[in-house]
């Protein structure tokens, strides 16, 4: 077998691997998010279907799919079908440059347990993101509906505030690994510690700038419920909500393996060293703290109002994160860490 | 006739001589004004005698006399009774001049009294069908009409049990026997009902006034009926400058099932689980209020022992409690935080229904008032469990609540200076209850007009000054604790006895009017019954107040943001039921 023929055979199963993860994954986030969710709030949760109701999200995919789509009359098609593609997408590919262990012998060949390991796997990470916005802006603006419009405006405005404190909020790590490329960041970690430690307030921000990366509560003003009835997905039904849906569970979990990565680790843990395939699991239990931990922000914060939301973006994270930087910067220059 | 009223009176009758004359008919306590001078009697009746809240407005159509009659209720805002003013018309020519720029809390009433009754209010701005649909033909609450399935005027039917066999009117009676059309209705595709048009015109010239040089368009947006967050089928028809409400006029009417006709077919009786139904979250209150205004009619055979005064106060503050407890959790609701709140505070409020499942056997529709008394005792036991809820878990719990919310950042500033009323504002809109205390004024008809046995417990009126949806919030807190102070005094105290004397099935009022309020946990909630002796009520008007709380939606609103709407009217606190009656 050459070489090349092996190397994409690699590729794509590992891009196939990381995909049927995500697409499964998916389903029993919203499972665990309903589960814990109930815990918090004094309530069993759903427990009917299966054994612990561990079928709930198989009953729920084969609901939506089954589902009638109804398309308004005045919407515009296409870019009403486009819109949750846009959305789910960028959500998978953005995995992909997501190290979830070192170097593994498998089959005789040495794989890297990485889709890919981009020299600018930070600027790859931020670009993709800022894509997933297009979907929500043409979904509030095809469907020709008020509260979807409304939706949609306030999705691009909180993306351009919360956007630039994020990439600032990446600064600090690359500063400390002296490189854009994930696998470095990681390795920079385990060579010193976790940046978290040298950077907790660019930490601080990231999440917060993450939270609102993938509208989540108390940022959830995209959809908020009580105004906008359900923001950019009003119009949208059956598999189509469902599209919406899966993008929004994917990238949960994808912003909490790009925090993990930048700031605890990635899949750094005691005796990952002499047992890489523990790398996977490591970054796993983070992932999952991480989306605990959002779950927990939802259950517990109401929502902040729009225009707060942009103030604090705004008049707060970027100043802190900016700041940050230049704190970052002059203590490598200074203690030559 | 008390005191304080022969001396309004004679003020009245010295200052317009032959223009205010005393009722004369027989159980009448108010006075008569000519049409012509009501608005001047309203303005000296505010300014000079101090009656500066309107409380209920309303219509009555004397059928035989050939009247149509408006009834006003006023009270001062400082506590006492009532003072009641009424206008005849004659039937086919029925205008009065509108009390609305006095006393906005004219307002919906107004528009309620013409919508049922066809009565002209001449000057009311904004003046359209309120409870009824667009297109509706005729003035239902008029004597004369009759609506699809009419049998008979008065319950019980004599046709509903022939020979004992079931038997349903509508089997017989088919539709469109006695519906009447509007012009033009047989051609539905023409046909367009102008009221809809009147809204959204009358909203865009609200809108108007707001713009500036800079050439923007508004956006009209309905929230509702069909939004989640208007607390059942209610509807704001908004007006947005970007996120900004520049008008707002609320909509409703989409529940209505003309609760008042129902109750006017019925007899006496018949009406107490039907007020059940009013404000569904409070219904032992809605009982209340119904028996009282009864009660006062029948003199000393509604006379009421004391156990069952005792009963009545502690399952009033119960209700209160937790009208409350569901009002905090679903605002925070409204605020965005995802049911947990509301869910910790529901489940406080399960264990007082507990309490009500066990003493009159429902959860929430009771039935449990009756005239002269309560349907029956606390079965044993009960008493233990509501010690236990009242004196050791429920002022935790509150502890609790006050602790986690009232300083929690998003909260305050989510609230602090939203939707701010004036406690002048809020006079003249005549809110009740909590919004109006978290206004600054110190108004609760169990001090200012004590009813059953208030008079002998010891409680602050709980009162916040700024009247924003963060005092309207603490408020209903300080409230609960207030209410649990009454029942500590009503559990130490309550007395052996009797609950009911007799239960009278079939009771004849004696002759005249009365107006039954009580406090509410949402606000002033009135009966307005007029008897004419027999076995049903010839008038029977619930003066809801969710319904007149709403009139102030639109001042707090305007100018605020869309999230703030949503809030404001959680702050507020309805229930569709009986805004829609």
């Amino acid at each position: 077998m050459n070489e090349t023929l092996a190397f994409i055979l690699e590729w794509v199963i590992k891009g196939a691997v990381l995909i049927a993860i995500l697409l499964t994954g998916f389903a029993y986030t919203t499972y665990f998010e309903r589960r814990f969710l109930a815990r918090i709030q004094i309530r069993v949760g759903p427990n009917r279907a299966g054994p612990f109701g561990l079928l709930q999200p198989v009953a729920d995919g084969i609901k939506l799919i089954f589902k009638e789509e109804v398309e308004p009359a005045e919407a515009y098609r296409f870019a009403f079908l486009l819109a949750p593609v846009m959305t789910m997408v960028p959500a998978v590919v953005i995995m992909a440059v997501i190290p979830w262990g070192d170097k593994v012998v498998m089959f005789g060949r040495e794989i890297a347990l990485a889709v890919t390991d981009l020299n600018v796997g930070v600027l790859y990470l931020l670009s993709i993101a800022s894509i997933s916005v297009y979907g929500i802006v043409l979904a509030g603006w095809s469907s020709n509906n008020k509260y979807a419009m409304m939706g949609g405006i306030r999705s691009t405005a909180q993306m351009i505030s919360y956007e630039l404190a994020l990439g600032l909020s990446f600064v600090p790590p690359i500063l400390l690994a002296g490189s854009l490329s994930m696998s470095e960041i990681i390795q920079g970690q385990q060579s010193s510690a976790w940046y978290i430690v040298y950077a907790p307030l660019a930490a601080i921000v990231c999440f917060i700038a993450l939270l609102a990366e993938v509208n989540r509560a108390p940022f959830d003003m995209v959809e908020a419920e009580q105004e906008l009835v359900a923001g950019y997905v009003t119009e949208y039904s059956g598999m189509k909500f469902a599209l919406f849906f899966m993008g929004e569970y994917i990238k949960m979990a994808a912003v909490s393996a790009i925090f993990a990565t930048m700031f605890l680790g990635g899949f750094d843990g005691p005796g990952v060293d002499t047992y890489a395939w523990l790398g996977p699991i490591y970054l796993f239990l983070k992932i999952f703290g991480l989306l605990g931990l959002m779950i927990w922000i939802r259950a517990t914060l109401p929502r902040l109002r729009y225009d707060r939301l942009m103030a604090f973006g705004w008049k707060v994270l970027i100043p802190i994160a900016l700041l940050n930087v230049f704190i970052t910067a002059a203590l490598i220059v200074g203690l030559g860490i | 006739m008390t005191e304080e009223l022969v001396v309004t009176l004679s003020a009245l009758e010295t200052r317009f001589p032959d223009v205010v004359k005393k009722d004369e008919r027989k159980g009448y306590e108010g006075f008569l004004v000519d049409t012509k001078n009501l608005v001047e009697v309203a303005t000296v009746i505010r300014d000079e005698l101090g009656y500066d809240y309107l409380s209920s407005v309303t219509g009555v159509d004397y059928l035989e006399e050939e009247l149509l009659e408006v009834v006003y209720h006023f009270y001062r805002s400082t506590g006492g009774k009532s003072l009641v003013l009424s206008v005849q018309v004659p039937r086919k020519k029925a205008v009065v001049p509108s009390l609305y720029d006095l006393f906005i809390s004219a307002d919906f009433q107004e528009r309620e009294a013409w919508d049922l009754y066809g009565i002209k209010f001449e000057g009311h701005p904004d003046l359209r069908r309120i409870l009824m649909w667009e297109g509706f033909e005729g003035f239902p609450m008029r004597k004369d009409y009759q609506e699809a399935f009419f049998v008979e005027d008065q319950k019980p039917f004599a046709n509903r049990w022939p020979e004992g066999k079931v038997f349903r009117s509508e089997d017989e009676n088919q539709f469109g026997k006695n519906v009447q059309y509007p012009k033009g209705f047989d051609k539905p595709k023409k046909w367009d009902p102008e009221e809809e048009d009147l809204l959204y015109a009358g909203l865009q010239e609200l809108g108007k006034k707001d713009s500036g040089d800079l050439a923007t368009d508004h956006v009209v947006v309905n929230m509702g009926p069909q939004h989640p967050s208007t607390h059942g089928v209610f509807r704001m028809a908004v007006v947005l400058d970007g996120e900004r409400i520049v008008a707002l006029k609320p909509v409703m009417g989409y529940l209505h099932r003309n609760h008042e006709k129902i109750g006017e077919r019925n007899t006496y009786l018949h009406n107490i689980p039907f007020t059940d139904r009013l404000d569904y979250l409070s219904s032992m209150v809605n009982n209340h209020g119904y028996v009282l205004a009864v009660e006062k009619l029948l003199g000393k055979k509604g006379a009421v022992p004391e156990r069952a005064e005792y009963i009545r106060v502690i399952m009033s503050e119960l209700t209160r409690v937790s009208n409350h407890l569901w009002a905090i959790g679903f605002l925070l609701n409204d605020l965005g935080a995802f049911f947990t709140p509301s869910l910790y505070a529901i489940e406080e409020r399960e264990l007082i229904l507990d309490i009500f499942e066990a003493t009159t056997g429902a959860r929430m529709m009771n039935n449990y008032f009756r005239f002269g008394g309560v349907a029956r005792d606390f079965p044993p036991g009960v008493l233990e469990k509501l010690n236990s809820i009242v004196f050791e878990r429920l002022p935790r719990k509150v502890d609790e609540l006050d602790v986690y919310l009232t300083d929690n950042e998003v909260v305050a500033s989510r609230t602090k200076g939203v939707g701010v009323l004036s406690p002048e504002e809020a006079i003249a809109h005549g809110v009740g209850g909590p919004v109006l205390r978290a206004s600054g004024v110190p108004y609760d008809v169990r001090r200012a007009d004590p009813y059953s046995i208030y008079d002998r417990f010891d409680f602050d009126v709980a009162v916040r000054y700024h009247g924003d949806c963060y005092d309207r919030y603490i408020i209903r807190i300080d409230e609960i604790r207030q209410s649990l102070r009454i029942l500590q005094q009503a559990l130490k105290d309550i007395p052996e006895g009797p609950v009911l004397l007799k239960n009278p099935y079939n009771i004849r009022v004696p002759e005249g009017e009365s107006y039954g309020r009580v406090e509410a946990p949402k606000g002033e909630l009135g009966f307005y019954i007029v008897s004419d002796g027999t076995a049903n009520p010839y008038r029977y008007h619930v003066r809801a107040p969710s319904f007149v709380n709403l009139t102030a939606l639109e001042k707090m609103c305007v100018g605020q943001l869309v999230a703030d709407a949503v809030v404001v009217l959680g702050s507020i606190d309805i229930v569709l039921g009986e805004v829609d009656r």
